[in-house]
């Protein structure tokens, strides 16, 4: 096990670097000067040099990922090209809640609803329930984000219109305050989030219970003689849901590039909407540092995922 | 990391694993019911009697890519699928020119007279005309600048299309040729597939083309734009979307190739032909990579609808294609903006992805159980 714990942590080190050296060095051959943006036409050569001292561009490159490296390891992320007085860290504190408190709800209501689905399939296989559960399951799944959020959309805007009720169909609310008008705002982007990963957590399930359902096991239990609710519950959930815990990295994933669409979507101002404007006014170490946090974000998740795993379900063989 | 390889059961031809450690569940057969007739073997025909005496005469068994080819005619879905892509293909060439000739003059109060060479382009705005509902004129209506939905509406399914082939020749050609040679050699060149992969595994696929559309796209417009075809129009950072867009996924691909290409490589048939002298450049042209065109064929199919997803969705983002070209997911943004109003103008283009986006799936399914039927168990 512990060895098993270094080569996963050699390993996501080695990722690490990767993802960061990769953000750092599109960053560096960025086409255009940032100091030159920030300074306008009216700037004299010393103001300039100043400037780009500051933000350390006049290092040669290595230093500059080494610095870049070891500031994000204290989580310091620089100074906005584009404000001159915000750091990227004070950036991301507006949208990092906003963001989290999507994804957490997202992802809450994607295991709360896509298991128990999957479940009522692999139990009613082949029936009428199964058929249509999966068919949805399976546009779900297949859909964009950006698709079910313009139907939602369009859906409430169509009751506006037919009833009068002021149902916002964008914009996000307070973070982490749940007031009837909050919710009102926050209501449809979560649903919307939740549709894709719900469908997959879904179809997953069902895979799994139904393997399961055949193993030995399982007919040892019913022969045995005891109730199929005992047997469902007891012996066949426990071990069906154990392969999920390796896809919540996946699900992870989804999240965080959903996240993108659905804030643009929906005007929410989480760090998918920050980046994207970003973008826009070329602040690369607001791009830096979202592209940064996110993908560190998924690797972290997915090894958590993986020792889960193997602490769940002993016979997974550790290498 | 390489855990699969040393697992039979997982790197037998016909099974479809990224070699990942973390999916032990495939996606794709997850939709697939469950009841007890036996797996691989094609059933008679219903309604058909087997015929004694014409059998014998039947000179020639079929070859596996025949009776592939006989159980996707069988899959209705998929059929289907098939036939709205090629609608959609067809659409998207011979129907913007079509589109072009219907129609009498106009007498424009801005433009003056035009004919419908100009007012079905997808770009001309007749300002005069917004938002307007079906007409003969405008047969699916207009946007909030005048231009015709229809005529936008083949020209952003024409992008995707693109797209989508120009990202699945970099994801096939790279993909299958690192994959072979991973394979086929290992060492390092295995290697380093390895850690390309865990990265790109890692880091998700969407997320980096948005950064890299996102710090060269304005780049992208001024390289790109002397290009033929693709130059004009704001489409110039097409080819960055595809680039971006193929970075991602080509490691996938050579993984499957990879690993079905270390199942075949200790398979008899190839072992016969070391033993009969041919070298391993003929192996690998004969024998390896005829072997593994099922397994290309399927996993670049249901690539597609990603490809297409990430295209509309960066054109979505003000990524992609820029005004006043037309896409899909640039459609979207703008129809966003008017959609209190104008509903329509969002639905049509979000309708439209949703067929082509299914279309493409189904088929990557259909394909998947036509080509790999054990994975149907």
């Amino acid at each position: 096990m512990v060895q098993f714990l270094i080569k996963r942590f050699i390993g996501l080190i080695f990722v690490v670097v990767g993802v960061t050296f990769i953000t750092f060095i599109l960053g560096y051959f960025a086409p255009g000067d940032p100091i030159r943006d920030l300074l306008g036409t009216h700037y004299n050569l010393q103001t300039y040099l100043a400037l780009k001292h500051a933000y350390g561009l006049d290092l040669p490159w290595y230093t500059q990922y080494l610095r870049f490296l070891g500031n994000l390891f204290r989580f310091q992320f620089g100074y906005s090209f584009q404000y001159q007085n915000r750091s990227v860290a004070s950036i991301l504190a507006e949208g990092v809640p906003v963001s989290a408190e999507l994804a957490f709800w997202a992802l809450i209501i994607q295991v709360g609803v896509g298991v128990p689905l999957g479940i009522v399939s692999a139990l009613r296989a082949n029936t009428w329930i199964d058929t249509v559960n999966m068919g949805v399951m399976l546009v779900f799944f297949a859909l964009p984000v950006f698709v079910l959020a313009v139907f939602v959309q369009v859906f409430i805007v169509w009751i506006d219109q037919h009833t009068g009720a002021s149902w916002p169909v964008s914009q996000w609310g307070n973070a982490w305050q749940y007031t009837p008008t909050d919710i009102s705002y926050k209501l449809a982007p979560i649903l919307v989030f939740a549709a894709g990963g719900a469908a997959f957590f879904a179809r997953l399930t069902r895979a799994s219970m139904l393997e399961v359902l055949r193993q030995d096991y399982v007919r040892t239990a019913r022969a045995k003689g005891l109730t199929e609710r005992a047997v469902i519950y007891r012996h066949a959930l426990r071990n069906g849901l154990i392969p999920l815990l390796t896809v919540v990295g996946l699900a992870l994933g989804t999240l965080v590039t959903g996240a993108f669409f659905i804030e643009n979507v929906f005007n929410i101002p989480g760090i998918g909407y920050e980046t994207i404007i970003s973008i826009g006014t070329r602040d690369y170490p607001v791009i830096q540092a979202t592209v940064v946090l996110l993908a560190v974000g998924v690797v972290v998740g997915n090894l958590l995922a993986d020792i889960f795993y193997s602490l769940a379900d002993p016979r997974i063989k550790i290498q | 990391m390489d855990t699969k390889d040393k697992n039979p059961e997982l790197s037998s031809p016909g099974v479809m694993f990224p070699d990942s450690s973390i999916t032990p569940l495939e996606v794709d057969e997850l939709m697939r019911p469950i009841d007890g007739v036996m797996r691989g073997i094609p059933l008679a025909e219903p309604g058909v009697e087997p015929d004694i005496e014409k059998a014998p005469l039947r000179k020639k068994s079929q070859t596996p890519l025949q009776e592939s080819l006989r159980r996707l005619g069988r899959d209705k879905r998929a059929m289907a699928s098939v036939g709205l892509i090629i609608f959609f293909i067809l659409l998207a060439i011979v129907g913007p020119p079509i589109y072009q000739h219907i129609g009498g003059l106009y007498q424009s109060p801005i433009n003056g007279p035009v004919g419908p060479s100009v007012y079905h382009s997808p770009f001309h705005q007749e300002l005069t005309n917004q938002d307007l509902s079906f007409s003969s004129m405008y047969w699916l209506g207009t946007d909030d600048l005048g231009r015709d939905l229809l005529a936008r509406l083949m020209q952003g399914i024409l992008i995707s299309l693109t797209v989508a082939l120009l990202v699945e020749i970099v994801d096939v050609g790279l993909g299958v040729l690192v994959g072979v040679l991973a394979g086929y050699y290992g060492g390092w060149i295995d290697q380093v597939l390895a850690r390309v992969t865990d990265i790109i595994f890692a880091f998700p696929g969407l997320l980096f083309a948005i950064m890299l559309t996102g710090i060269f796209g304005t780049e992208a417009d001024v390289v790109f734009a002397p290009i033929p075809l693709i130059g004009a129009n704001g489409d110039a950072r097409l080819i960055l979307v595809s680039l971006a867009l193929a970075l991602t996924v080509w490691p996938l691909m050579a993984r499957f190739v990879r690993g079905q290409t270390l199942s075949l490589k200790e398979q008899q048939f190839v072992e016969a032909a070391r033993t009969s002298g041919s070298s391993n450049a003929k192996i690998i042209f004969r024998h390896i990579v005829p072997n593994v065109f099922s397994i290309v064929i399927v996993a670049s199919t249901l690539n597609i609808s990603n490809t297409i997803i990430g295209e509309a969705g960066l054109s979505l983002l003000g990524l992609g294609v820029q005004t006043p070209g037309s896409s899909i997911g640039l459609m979207i943004a703008q129809g966003e903006n008017n959609i209190t109003g104008f509903p329509w103008e969002v639905l049509l283009p979000t309708i439209v992805l949703t067929i082509i986006v299914l279309s493409f799936s189904f088929l990557g399914d259909g394909l998947n159980d036509a080509f790999n039927p054990r994975s149907k168990d």
